[in-house]
């Protein structure tokens, strides 16, 4: 009873402080999206019921998965730390796993929000129609934030500053974005090139969540991919755990 | 180094400090210091910006682990896990630097912290007693430092702790926010409490301390209650008097230790300052001599510190 009222709290104060009063939060978390959805679909493509589309809204919306977990919670994190807010937190007898549980939460209920926005305008204007099995759907963008928030922690665990921490997350979340299929089909790469970009958590997490949702691909064909993120998750939790600093 | 009387052996101790080291890198920060804090008693760390007060207190919470050296509080071994989880509900901490959530408000911060240590928000009642009622619905961001602060505060005391740490609870704070704090620490203080608290402000540490330990480059250089310290340290207090004609007679003389400046006589004495005040002035109107200034110093903490580190407390150039 006491755990969950610290987690419900926690997690209702991270929602108010870091995002409902933070009005620029808010426009990147929820415009932004939609303004990438819009702006490439008409770069990329001959009209709105063309292919594009339907590639990029579940590529945007797992963009929006490795900025959440590298911005979102690394950043955060690293924020905390320098403003001192960890050491706070630290004296005080909550244990770091409500603290970290309040924190995916926080980013998930975004996450959901995000993705809601992008489907329905995704349904409404370029006419993507999601037919995937919706727990089969739900199952897969879990895991993917999972696995991008563990890694995302470790940013968090060992960027000493601010400033650093956003350094890193800049240099991974750019490119990882279009080197993962979110915004452009990495086909287009020579085959040796595309394959090694396979190689990559972020590819396998947004192929699979695309395959899954606008092509109602069967989850059980990513085993291998699944496991890799599975094993992904664990090893950034592990170091996360081995090396956070509350101060 | 002297330290005064011992305080009360039989008297339970609510922190024990032994032996401490906390190096970083080359830099011993913290350069051994023994100390114990009775339960119920006030310990003031003074010393200068840097002198290694924070990082002593931070190995008593936690935060800090020590180089070398041991801590317990309320038997507890803050290095250890499990007895620092035992020691988080007991233990109210300020810190120094203020740290919260700019975008939060008074309410929203004081009903997570009484989550966090699962008892009832009681947050209009904690920011009346820091001087903060009114002001529920402003956000951090909103608030001056001392009136952070002060929320700072409120946030160490709504779980009734048994021990509170204060590092530089005052500093920054206007006169206002100054009184009401040190109305509060004395206030807890009657109630028993045992309060650690750290200042590098000598009217702070002796208004508030029972017990005093002055902290110079890591290391204790004295440590006892105000006046004793004063008494061991402080120096001779001396009269002044300018008057024509006025000279010391042997009564005088015998008082302490004379000298002249131009027009004007001192006496440094040992004895109570007011009777050789009464005494000079007694003596100077049985000679006539007109009293053109009269000055009377007790030594105080200050002139303590400075003879006991060889410094004052503010780095001046």
């Amino acid at each position: 009873m006491r755990l969950l009222r610290m987690f419900l709290v926690q997690t209702k104060a991270n929602f108010v402080w870091y995002f409902r009063r933070d009005g620029e939060m808010m426009f990147w978390t929820l415009a932004m999206p939609v303004f990438f959805l819009v702006l490439f679909s008409f770069a990329f493509s001959s009209g709105p019921n063309s292919g594009s589309s339907r590639f990029l809204v579940p590529g945007i919306i797992g963009a929006q998965v490795l900025s959440s977990g590298f911005w979102g919670v690394g950043v955060m994190l690293a924020t905390f730390r320098e403003k001192h807010l960890l050491r706070r937190i630290y004296i005080t007898p909550m244990p770091p796993w409500v603290f970290f549980a309040s924190l995916v939460v926080y980013r998930m209920a975004l996450l959901a929000a995000q993705a809601t926005i992008l489907i329905t305008v995704g349904a409404l204007v370029f006419h993507v129609r999601i037919i995937g099995n919706p727990g089969a759907i739900l199952a897969i963008l879990l895991l993917g934030t999972a696995t991008f928030v563990s890694l995302g922690t470790i940013i968090g665990a060992l960027a000493r500053t601010t400033e650093s921490a956003n350094n890193i997350a800049s240099i991974l979340t750019v490119p990882l974005a279009f080197l993962s299929d979110a915004y452009v089909p990495i086909d287009r790469f020579p085959h040796a090139v595309s394959s090694a970009l396979r190689m990559l958590p972020s590819t396998q997490f947004i192929d699979t969540f695309r395959d899954v949702s606008v092509y109602g691909a069967p989850l059980a064909h990513y085993g291998v991919w699944i496991l890799m993120l599975v094993l992904w998750t664990i090893a950034g939790t592990v170091i996360s755990a081995r090396t956070f600093r509350w101060v | 180094m002297i330290r005064g009387d011992a305080p009360n052996s039989f008297a339970q101790r609510a922190i024990v400090v032994e032996g401490l080291v906390k190096r970083y890198g080359e830099l011993d920060a913290v350069a051994g210091i023994t100390f114990a804090v009775p339960c119920g008693t006030v310990f003031g760390l003074l010393g200068r910006n840097g002198a290694g007060k924070t990082t002593t207190l931070e190995c008593c919470i936690g935060i800090g682990r020590p180089t070398a050296g041991s801590v317990r509080v309320l038997g507890l071994d803050p290095t250890k896990p499990r007895d620092l989880s035992a020691l988080r509900p007991r233990i109210g901490v300020q810190l120094q630097a203020t740290s919260l959530p700019e975008k939060a408000n008074v309410r929203e911060i004081l009903e997570l912290y009484a989550a966090y240590y699962g008892i009832a928000s009681r947050a209009a009642e904690m920011a009346a007693r820091v001087g903060l009622d009114g002001t529920l619905d402003r956000q951090i961001a909103q608030m001056s430092g001392g009136e952070q602060q002060r929320l700072a505060l409120a946030l160490a005391l709504q779980h009734d702790p048994e021990v509170l740490f204060l590092d530089e609870p005052t500093a920054g704070m206007d006169a206002f926010g100054r009184r009401i704090l040190w109305g509060e620490v004395e206030r807890l203080r009657d109630g028993g409490k045992t309060i650690v608290l750290t200042t590098h402000y000598i009217e702070e540490a002796e208004r508030l301390s029972d017990r005093i330990c002055i902290v110079q480059r890591g290391r204790i250089v004295a440590e006892a209650a105000p006046g004793e310290l004063v008494a061991h340290y402080g120096g001779d207090a001396t009269v002044s008097i300018t008057a024509d004609g006025f000279a010391p007679d042997a009564a005088l003389q015998a008082l302490g230790v004379w000298t002249r400046t131009g027009a004007q006589w001192k006496l440094a004495t040992r004895g109570e300052p007011g009777l050789a005040l009464a005494a000079v002035v007694t003596h100077a109107n049985a000679l006539g001599a007109k009293i053109a200034s009269l000055d009377l110093h007790r030594p105080t903490l200050e002139d303590a510190f400075i003879a006991i580190t060889g410094e004052t407390i503010e780095e001046t150039g």
